[in-house]
């Protein structure tokens, strides 16, 4: 790379590499594995994950962009020719996540323009053409699900029925990719800009969330349902195996952005430090961000369960025929018992209609991915005083977080193909890869477009990156030498890799990835066939559906697209190789001969 | 004298009573009283049974009657009233008013409406009586178009709502949904891709600019612009130097 492109200063480095890395995966992610693994005791293989492998990876990758100043592809063949399949798997990766992440940047836009209403849409039901009731989808879901599901993505009931494109989503992903190519058009002289925005606004949101959110009513609940730390999920293996995983996602191990970031570096500049750095905000923000979603998550529990309350208060006093203050919501229970005992004969007509009301149930409903942000969040910003303030500055905060990973997914794939020098003007460059991402992105605002999306979502990127990341370590290891490895580092930083460096990336990270990556393929073995949830109108909820044959295949290539890369580079670099050398051969032969 | 010939709609017992034209004075002045107290007894039985034979129309479950359920405390909280004899009194007369509207007669009245089977719920029946014919009922779906017709009325006479005072039966009409022209989103969306098109001109009129303040600077020193070019590229491999403006290559001593 040219010495003129280069960050500012170190801190829009950093800053850049904080926005890609917290993401929209610590809101949403992290805290959904928190309460899956019992609440604070999670923070003990996450926070051993961490120092294990996730800091010493992140120096390895900023180390190699750093030294070799150029991108993936570029770094990777340089390091080693036969392995620049690395970074060809790293671009196709990083493409995949680019044509679905942005998706998610268009959702919070709906959503962000839906809350300039009096009433938030998905507060009430719509009423139905006879106005006689709300309409039936939404009778039997919950009004957040029904804007969710029908009016948002108006999704069909499986994965084989297509639809037209939603004009309102394809409008707002274009939205999406104009801020994008907007953001990175300048190289990293306007990416050096935007993310001193993207990195430091979502804190001040989830500040301001964090305040509202511990002095709802109810939040304590939650707050303290997500720190009782239930040790023995400690004993399970997958909780270790998830906290491994997050921790890699989490960072952004393996596509290519970090690599990218840190080839526009100056060549001295002390990524150590800054790798440690930007690895400790990382995993704050996802325990800071948990404790705002866990105090928003008692909220809706503590509501849903007074609902609740109600709602069989009612219906004790209508059956029974008592007055309307004999029964209060402290004591209904009481009066349920009471009931029961001296009139069990109209009590027992009362059948299926009485409901158990069940804090501890309500809490234990854990929700990951897009139906905490968009279905569990929005149901809880609705019932807060001043709504529509908060869903505009929960969703703008989404946007920033998603935008800041956008950034970095798209110079991942941009770096590379600006050194091999395809087009010269990188502004066109860029507008070319936004244009084509839009127009393959639309595909997911079809009627089925959101399975697409969870088949991205979960096979496009997983099984890959593992691969590529055990690939990357064993190579500086073992192929490139941590010898050599250790006097460039020297060379730049100008102190000697410490111990703990050596051990983590010669010895433990190497195992601790592959007892990943067996562990995957076990799992996705033992899976059977793969299912995704479908949306049932006439239910109202999500059923568990099989991926039909051609999806399932569609699941493989993925897979094996990015994971092809690096044999097959590898292949072509040996056959090249060996006929340029016989080539050479030949060719000094007959100067001989003549 | 008193007739003695029993009227043709007599009941059957008081044409038993006839007595015999032969029969002494005694026995028919007896007759006489017998068929005056009886006549009286049927028409005090009569007069009590009327509001009994009411009583029995409004009945719970009965096939023209409907339940209505009134929360006061749920809607009201602390400004609660007392449900008492003069807010029963009040109902009847705001069902009578409903009646009247749908009808568009005058004839109904507060003794049309029959109430019965109050609860501590605040829940009871009622029933329309017809005012030609108090034996006759008005039927549910009168009773029920009557309701809806004027339940916005009625929720008011009770400051209560559609959910606070039920008629268990009786569906209410949901307001229509308000339909903007263009959907609000729709505004929104305008106005940030427009801001987004303003950024895009004014970088596109910034990098025109750039170029040609460059290209005005070209002209200026062009030939140092090429030397510069040309040193910076060497077998492919862009140099990284700069070049060192210090440098003069017309010194005149001669070359050896």
């Amino acid at each position: 790379m040219c010495l003129t492109h280069t960050w500012d200063n170190p801190m829009q480095f950093v800053l850049a590499c904080v926005s890609y890395a917290v993401g929209l995966g610590n809101v949403w992610r992290f805290p959904y594995l928190c309460q899956m693994h019992g609440g604070g005791g999670f923070l003990i293989p996450y926070m051993l994950m961490l120092v294990l492998l996730g800091v010493p990876l992140f120096y390895m990758e900023l180390a190699i962009g750093q030294k070799m100043r150029l991108g993936s592809i570029g770094a990777w063949r340089a390091i080693s020719p036969y392995l620049g399949g690395v970074g060809m798997a790293s671009v196709v990766t990083s493409m995949y996540l680019c044509l679905y992440y942005n998706v998610i940047n268009a959702w919070s836009f709906w959503y962000l323009f839906h809350s300039f209403q009096s009433v938030l849409p998905w507060a009430e039901c719509p009423v139905n053409s006879n106005l006689t009731g709300p309409v039936e989808e939404c009778e039997r879901a919950t009004p957040t699900q029904y804007f969710f599901y029908r009016e948002t993505l108006d999704i069909s009931g499986s994965i084989e029925e297509n639809g037209g494109i939603h004009m309102g989503q394809a409008l707002c992903l274009l939205l999406a990719w104009i801020i994008v190519y907007l953001f990175i058009v300048k190289g990293v002289k306007s990416t050096g800009k935007v993310v001193y925005f993207t990195a430091t606004f979502p804190y001040l949101v989830l500040i301001i969330y964090l305040i509202r959110g511990v002095t709802l009513h109810g939040a304590i609940n939650g707050v303290k349902y997500m720190f009782t730390p239930k040790m023995e999920q400690l004993a399970k293996p997958t909780t270790w195996i998830n906290a491994a995983t997050q921790i890699f996602f989490s960072l952004g191990l393996g596509f290519g952005s970090l690599i990218a970031f840190a080839s526009y570096n100056q060549y001295n500049n002390n990524f150590e430090k800054q790798a440690i750095v930007v690895s400790m905000v990382n995993s704050s923000t996802s325990i800071f961000a948990s404790i705002v979603t866990f105090s928003i998550y008692g909220f809706k529990a503590t509501f849903n369960y007074e609902s609740c309350l109600e709602r069989v208060r009612l219906l004790l006093l209508n059956t029974f025929d008592l007055a309307e203050d004999t029964i209060s919501l402290e004591n209904v229970n009481h009066w349920i018992a009471e009931l029961n005992r001296t009139h069990p004969e109209q009590f027992a007509s009362l059948g299926g209609r009485l409901e158990t009301c069940d804090l501890e149930a309500e809490l234990d409903t854990a929700v990951e991915g897009t139906g905490l942000a968009f279905i569990v969040y929005s149901e809880a910003i609705k019932n807060m005083p001043v709504s529509q303030l908060w869903s505009v500055l929960y969703f703008i905060m989404l946007l920033l977080l998603g935008m800041g990973s956008m950034l970095g997914n798209v110079i991942a794939v941009i770096t590379p193909l600006s050194d091999l020098k395809f087009i010269s003007v990188l502004s066109y460059l860029v507008g070319l890869v936004c244009l084509f991402c839009l127009l393959l992105g639309l595909g997911f605002t079809t009627r089925s477009g959101n399975y697409w999306f969870t088949m991205f979502n979960d096979y496009g990127a997983t099984f890959s990156l593992l691969f590529i990341v055990l690939i990357e370590v064993i190579t500086v290891c073992y192929i490139y030498g941590i010898k050599r490895f250790e006097k460039d580092v020297e060379d730049m930083l100008g102190h000697r890799l410490n111990w703990y460096w050596k051990i983590m990336l010669a010895g433990v990270s190497p195992i601790l990835l592959i007892a990943l990556f067996i562990f995957y393929i076990v799992n996705y073995i033992q899976g059977g066939t793969p299912t995704y949830q479908a949306w049932n109108k006439e239910l109202g909820k999500s059923v568990v559906t099989e991926y039909p044959p051609y999806a399932q295949a569609f699941i493989g290539l993925l897979l094996a697209s990015s994971v092809c890369c690096i044999p097959l580079t590898a292949l072509y670099t040996y056959c090249k190789k060996r006929n340029l050398a016989s080539g050479k051969r030949e060719r000094t032969v007959s100067t001989v001969s003549a | 004298m008193p007739s003695l010939t029993v009227p043709p709609g007599a009941p059957p017992i008081l044409q038993s009573l006839t007595v015999p034209p032969g029969a002494p004075p005694i026995l028919q002045s007896l007759a006489v009283t017998l068929e005056r107290m009886l006549v009286r007894i049927l028409v005090l039985l009569y007069l009590a049974g009327a509001p009994a034979l009411a009583q029995t129309l409004c009945q719970p479950n009965a096939s023209n009657g409907y339940r209505v359920r009134i929360s006061i405390k749920t809607a009201l909280g602390n400004q609660a009233y007392e449900w008492n004899e003069n807010e029963m009194f009040l109902f009847r007369a705001t069902m009578a008013f409903a009646m009247r509207r749908y009808y568009k007669t005058e004839t109904y009245n507060v003794d049309n409406i029959i109430v019965c089977n109050q609860t501590r719920r605040v829940s009871f029946w009622f029933v329309v009586i017809s005012p030609e014919n108090p034996t006759m009922l008005i039927p549910k779906a009168d009773v029920e178009k009557a309701v809806s017709m004027s339940r916005h009325r009625i929720n008011n006479a009770f400051l209560l709502t559609d959910r606070t005072l039920e008629f268990l039966g009786i569906y209410p009409t949901l307001a229509e949904p308000v339909n903007p022209d263009t959907p609000p989103w729709l505004i929104v969306f305008g106005v940030v891709i427009g801001a987004v098109f303003a950024g895009i001109i004014a970088l596109l009129v910034s990098s025109l600019l750039q170029k040609r303040r460059k290209e005005k600077g070209m002209m200026e020193d062009g030939q140092d612009e090429e030397d510069r070019q040309m040193k910076g590229v060497e077998n492919g491999i862009n140099l990284d130097g700069i070049y060192n403006r210090g440098f003069t290559d017309d010194d005149r001593f001669t070359k050896l």
